[in-house]
């Protein structure tokens, strides 16, 4: 059998409609019939058409052929396959081909296979493979950009919700969201605080039950709850705390502006405005005034019905009550309080001293006046001045104040020129100022321009309640002061004498007494022995010498002292800085009934 | 005349069908058909006077279902890896492809093409981060062969490396 014949049954090569080389000497030669692509629609004619030229031409058949070449030289059996390629110059026409090499009794042959754009079987199967890849991943991306959005609005809206819990957590607003069904969907930082709750325990909980006020409080939200939003107003509930003082909150309800089924409840803690309110009641400061007995407590509402009315004020009391404290307690209290105080002694100056003092003065208007002087009224313009001692005022300066006041315009000396002034006056004396217009040494129409109104400061003597309280505070003051920290009470048996002493210097006395014994003091409680020598020597004059005054006062402290501590003598005596056989006595010679 | 191979290497539906038609036929098709096998076009350049044709080997996309025959580019004078910039997992592509043709053909001159440029706003391709692929490469250029932009000079610039190189 020839080479030709083995390969001469051209009804099976038919079958491949490919085309056939065989390799000869050097190159190849086409074997069997021409496959039915073959000649392309590019060659002029069959007879033209020399298939063996698609060998030299076609880049890829020259690649296939060395490829078969090393195969062919190899021992390997079976087929080589190129796999598919197209290259439409050659063949003119836009088609997919494969080239396969085999070996048929050592001949090596090349068949060609053509493939009709529908012909290739794994062409719609990686068409659709790759496209749903494609597809898969625009979703994802869109998945992704949808999520990164998402993802950003929300922080963007977290933000905001920050920021607003922020700003109200700052006005110590604390915050509950309630949604349509009662359930509690949010409480704030500050609302956890003052409910001291955690957000885990409240949130899912109902309005009614989740939160640790009364049961009478519930109702009344709930009842809010029935009323429009603008005619809720805020309701109060004191809630006691574990380790805490007990919380004053005021809770409003409004509406989610969004839902209006939905509540925000914003809890405000309001116990230090109570605590203010309370304090006022039993108020033992006033400004820098200190004390809480009946008699003081009578002047902080006299200074505070006085403060705001713009009239000069005489201020009437023994030295060391406290004069300058009212007329300071004056100025702060009314509305020229951003506006300058100024006090000024009128005791032990010349009349033209006091005089340029109060009024000014040109320069040369007396010997020793080397330039122009602004006077106390100028100084004070706007705000309130204080005359003090104004008994001792001479009578020339007495004249030129009336005017002043009268005209409310100042002359300095020297000058002619009037310059007006917006001073309130405030004078301030521990004589009777009566009985100085009676011996003529004060003019009575400045008495009656001065007073009208009138405080009257109480001595200490008369208020000897205030002792235990005043020599505290003193103490606190003083301790810090001088250094010595570690003094922090008063020996009852040195309140004692304190209670007792005359107090002819009233409180500046006092004070001074509270620091002298601060620096002698070695413990941390001060003694009688650490009090001034003015204790020792006058033993203990209240008692030996009692005066009505003092007696009544006394009397009165005592009734107090046991009406504050609900009749229980023993912290009545404390209270009072005095020991339990020194009540008793106390008790008996006052003529206090026991049982009271 | 001179000729020279150049290969076209890249992940699937990057553009290098698209790219070759651009240079060959200056034609652009929105639809996607996947190239079976190799498509092999021709292209005649004139560089400093000299015509050079170029035979361009658009080798099917690379992937889990095609992986390129490194046989395919034996001979080859040169490379284009096409990267598609609104697709960053075509870098990987590219790197490995760049490695095979490293094996196959030494270091011949190769660009890299960032195609898809006119996708500006699905952009994901910075060519800071390529690294190695863009420092060894002649030409590192966003392209696109929908608009056409960069094509043609990114041929002509491997080109021009190629004729350099020989
Ligand atoms: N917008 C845009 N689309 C392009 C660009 N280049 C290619 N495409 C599109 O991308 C898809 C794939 O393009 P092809 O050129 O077929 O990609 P390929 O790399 O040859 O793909 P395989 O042959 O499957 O490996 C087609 O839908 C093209 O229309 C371009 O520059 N811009
Ligand atoms: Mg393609």
């Amino acid at each position: 059998m020839t080479a030709s014949d083995s390969f001469s049954d051209s009804a099976i090569l038919q079958v491949f409609d490919a085309l056939i080389f065989q390799q000869s000497g050097e190159g190849f030669v086409c074997r069997g019939e021409l496959p039915s692509w073959c000649p392309p629609p590019g060659a002029r004619s069959l007879t033209e058409f020399h298939p063996e030229v698609l060998l030299t031409q076609s880049f890829f058949l020259q690649h296939v052929i060395q490829e078969a070449q090393s195969w062919w030289a190899s021992d390997q059996s079976g087929v080589w396959k190129s796999g598919l390629w197209s290259e439409p110059d050659v063949f003119g026409e836009e088609a997919v081909f494969e080239a396969i090499a085999v070996r048929e009794k050592d001949i090596p042959y090349l068949i060609i296979q053509r493939f009709g754009p529908d012909m290739v079987p794994v062409q719609p199967l990686l068409q659709k493979a790759r496209e749903e890849q494609l597809s898969h991943r625009q979703s994802l991306q869109q998945h992704e950009q949808r999520e990164a959005q998402l993802g950003s609005q929300l922080a963007r809206s977290e933000q905001e919700r920050d920021d607003v819990m922020a700003v109200l957590d700052r006005l110590g607003l604390g915050t509950i969201l309630v949604d349509a069904t009662d359930r509690i969907t949010f409480i704030s930082r500050t609302a956890q605080d003052l409910l001291q709750r955690e957000a885990s325990d409240i949130i899912g909980h109902s309005l009614q039950t989740g939160l640790p006020w009364p049961k009478e409080f519930s109702a009344l939200l709930h009842a809010q709850e029935e009323l429009p939003d603008d005619c809720r107003g805020p309701a109060s509930v004191v809630l006691d705390r574990k380790g805490a003082p007990s919380l004053s909150l005021d809770i409003e309800m409004r509406d989610d502006p969004r839902d209006p089924l939905r509540k925000i409840l914003f809890l405000k803690d309001v116990t230090e405005v109570h605590e203010l309110r309370r304090q006022l009641v039993g108020q033992t400061h006033f400004f820098r005034l200190i004390g809480k007995s009946p008699a003081m407590r009578a002047i902080y509402e006299q200074i505070q019905d006085v403060a705001m009315v713009d009239a000069p004020v005489l201020i009437q009391g023994e030295t060391g009550t406290g004069k300058e404290l009212v007329a300071r307690a004056l100025h702060e209290g009314s509305p020229r309080k951003d506006r300058p105080f100024v006090a000024v002694n009128c005791a032990g100056l010349t009349d033209s001293l006091l005089g340029s003092q109060l009024f000014g003065h040109k320069r040369g208007a007396f010997t020793g006046a080397i330039q122009d002087h602004e006077g106390f009224f100028e100084a004070a313009d706007g705000g309130t001045l204080l005359l003090d001692e104004i008994g001792d005022m001479p009578l020339p300066i007495q004249t030129t104040l009336l005017r002043v006041l009268q005209e409310g315009e100042i002359i300095r000396l020297g000058e002619s020129r009037p310059r007006s002034v917006n001073v309130r006056v405030l004078a301030a004396t521990h004589q009777d100022l009566q009985a100085l217009v009676q011996a003529g040494r004060f003019r009575s129409d400045l008495l009656y321009r001065i007073r009208v109104a009138r405080l009257r400061l109480p001595a200490l003597r008369e208020r000897r309640e205030d002792i235990p309280l005043l020599s505290m505070a003193f103490l606190e003051q003083g301790r810090a002061a001088i250094g010595k920290l570690g003094i922090h009470d008063i020996a009852p048996t040195a309140m004692q004498q304190l209670l007792r002493y005359p107090w002819p210097g009233n409180v500046r006395e006092l004070k001074a007494a509270v620091e002298f014994a601060l620096i002698h003091c070695r413990g941390t409680n001060i003694q009688p022995s650490d009090l001034p020598p003015e204790f020792e020597e006058s033993g203990h004059p209240v008692l030996s010498h009692p005066s009505p005054v003092a007696a009544r006062d006394e009397r009165q402290a005592i009734m107090e002292a046991l009406q504050q501590v609900n009749g229980r003598r023993i912290q009545a005596a404390k209270l009072l800085g005095m020991s339990r056989s020194t009540f008793y006595r106390r008790l008996r010679e006052l003529d206090i009934p026991i049982e009271s | 005349m001179k000729q020279k191979k150049i290969c076209l290497l890249g992940g699937f539906a990057v553009g290098k069908t698209s790219l070759v038609r651009r240079l060959v036929s200056g034609l652009f098709s929105e639809k996607y058909l996947t190239t079976i096998g190799v498509k092999i076009d021709q292209k005649m350049v004139t560089i400093h006077d000299h015509s050079l044709l170029l035979v361009l080997w658009d080798l099917y996309g690379d992937d889990d279902y095609q992986k390129v025959r490194a046989s395919y580019l034996q001979g080859s004078s040169g490379y284009i890896l096409v990267i598609d910039g609104t697709r960053p997992e075509t870098i990987d592509v590219a790197i490995r492809l760049h490695q095979t043709a490293r094996q196959v053909v030494g270091t011949v001159p190769y660009v890299l093409l960032l195609n898809k440029h006119d996708l500006a706003e699905d952009w994901k391709v910075d060519p800071a981060t390529l690294g190695e692929l863009s420092r060894q490469a002649c030409l590192v250029a966003k392209v696109s062969a929908k608009t056409g932009d960069g094509v043609e000079s990114a041929f002509s610039a491997l080109a021009e490396a190629m004729l350099n190189g020989s």
